[in-house]
């Protein structure tokens, strides 16, 4: 009976501990997002989808071979011994978002976007021609870089 | 009930799978538990639920395009296991790298480390009942560390910040003041939990002589990390063979002492306070230079093989790499923490009740990405 009752006092006791560190921050401001309403601004060196800009694209194929899930497929016609661009094509399946192609780019044309909410209905839709201006009006909620 | 009819009563062993889709096995492993009533007689764990062939995978892939799959091993922890890959392929290449880069490197490391054991903290509690609280005040401390994450590298999971020959980006001045912020913010955070969770009654009582590893088992199960340590054997990579910066950084080792479910839980709250009193000295002498060494965008480490291990969150992860002159390794094996710690959990859990398999299992904080690979 006495083993009981004491344990019963500890019980309670311990409670009232762990209540009190729940309480402290009931008062607080809440630190949660309301998320399709509220948005986080995202970081300057965010990682979402690949971007391009073909203007500034040297054809030199480095992105391709660094890619470690092979997402980036290029092809090229020559105009006066000048390499230029023919296709880029972007498969958002297979990549990982890891940036090393931006990073391997020497002349910066690669970049990584913000664009993050990239749920499609239809598959062939995660095929994407990188060369194409409106490649990504799907998803215009999302700011680009 | 008469005798004759007790006579006739038979009773026999059930078998039941727990997982792999259970909540508490944390992840998709699958338990297939043979049950005496409600003790348990035999435990076989199966694994194989999550193999993606990653060491098949970097046969395939030139030394620094593997750097994003070692983020999937240990994915709450993945700047660790970017750091133990980038420091094989380094010492393959026989490459020394900046002083700052090997302090950035510690600094992310640690913090990597905490928010792991956050994660860890947050699910054990939730496992023995301490419904949302415990694991949402984990969490909401563990996003800050995300946040700064995402600020350095640029992502929020799956970072790939750890480079041959240094770090992707240099720590700017607004980043230390908010790890320096953070390390303030936590310190008290860490007591709340020892309040809330650790000396809480039902928890004592939940995990208190539940799952107790001897010394020598752990020892002779290679149970490694929190869980071996937790067992009160002294054994941490980062004091007993150091790399990086940590001979010149001041820490302790927290040992528990009877290797119960309680002390493995309890390293792991103490290693939270060594791993914030290490990010401090860190930050404190953190010497000014590159965070990168010029290494050539093909690297060709000569026919030559290497081991390295380093201490993760949750054990000592190893990468054995063997190169043959092209720029592929010939053959990458990974030792992870998990794999080995689960092993000895079929012997710890005979002939305990079946609810307390969660708290044994929980308490070893196994990750089956890691385990499966």
């Amino acid at each position: 009976m006495i083993k009981y009752s004491k344990n019963f006092v500890i019980g309670i006791w311990s409670l009232i501990k762990g209540l009190a560190v729940t309480i402290k921050y009931c008062f607080r401001p809440a630190v949660t997002l309301q998320y399709p309403t509220q948005k986080r601004p995202m970081s300057d060196c965010y990682r979402g989808l690949v971007g391009l800009h073909p203007e500034k694209c040297i054809v030199c194929y480095q992105c391709v071979k660094m890619c470690p899930t092979a997402c980036l497929a290029i092809t090229h016609k020559l105009e006066d011994k000048k390499k230029t661009l023919e296709t880029f094509k972007y498969n958002m399946e297979l990549c990982c978002f890891c940036g090393l192609c931006e990073q391997v780019c020497p002349a910066d044309a690669i970049v990584m976007t913000k664009i993050y909410e990239i749920s499609v209905y239809d598959r062939k839709k995660l095929d994407i021609n990188l060369l194409d201006d409106k490649k990504y009006d799907e998803w215009t909620h999302t700011t680009i870089k | 009930m008469d005798a004759t009819q007790t006579k006739e009563m038979y009773t026999e062993e059930f078998l039941i799978n727990m997982g792999p889709q259970h909540p508490s096995t944390h992840g998709v492993l699958s338990l297939e538990l043979k049950l005496d009533g409600e003790t348990i007689r035999n435990c076989t764990p199966h694994i194989g639920y999550l193999h993606r062939s990653m060491e098949k995978i970097a046969e395939n892939r030139t030394f620094t395009q593997f750097i994003p799959f070692t983020d999937r091993l240990d994915y709450v922890a993945s700047m660790n296991n970017n750091l133990g890959y980038v420091m094989a392929v380094e010492k393959l290449l026989n490459l020394e790298i900046s002083e700052r880069a090997k302090y950035i490197r510690v600094i992310i490391a640690e913090l990597n480390r905490i928010a792991s054991h956050l994660i860890a903290t947050g699910t054990f509690a939730q496992d023995l009942g301490a419904f949302a609280t415990p694991l949402f005040y984990c969490f909401r401390e563990r996003e800050k560390i995300v946040e700064i994450f995402d600020q350095i590298c640029g992502n929020r999971l799956t970072y790939n910040y750890m480079r041959i020959g240094g770090v992707l980006a240099d720590l700017s001045g607004e980043i230390i003041e908010k790890i320096k912020e953070f390390i303030e913010y936590m310190r008290p955070k860490v007591d709340d939990y020892d309040e809330l969770i650790t000396y809480n009654v039902i928890f004592l009582a939940r995990s208190k002589h539940i799952g107790v590893l001897s010394k020598e088992m752990a020892i002779n199960y290679s149970v490694t990390g929190p869980n071996l340590r937790g067992s009160g054997v002294k054994w941490d990579l980062r004091k007993d063979e150091p790399y990086l910066v940590y001979d010149k950084l001041e820490f302790d080792i927290p040992v528990g002492e009877n290797g119960d479910a309680w002390d493995r839980y309890k390293v792991r709250i103490e290693e939270m306070r060594q791993s914030l009193r290490i990010i401090e000295q860190a930050i404190e002498s953190l010497p000014q230079g590159e965070v990168t060494v010029r290494v050539g965008r093909i690297l060709k480490p000569s026919a030559s093989e290497t081991y390295f291990r380093t201490e993760n969150p949750r054990g000592e992860l190893g990468f054995y790499i063997v190169g043959d002159g092209s720029v592929y390794p010939y053959r990458l094996k990974i030792r992870s923490p998990s794999f080995s710690n689960l092993a000895v959990l079929p012997e710890l859990v005979k002939g305990i009740k079946v609810a307390d398999i969660v708290c044994v299992l929980g308490s070893f904080d196994v990750l089956m990405g890691e385990i499966d690979r």
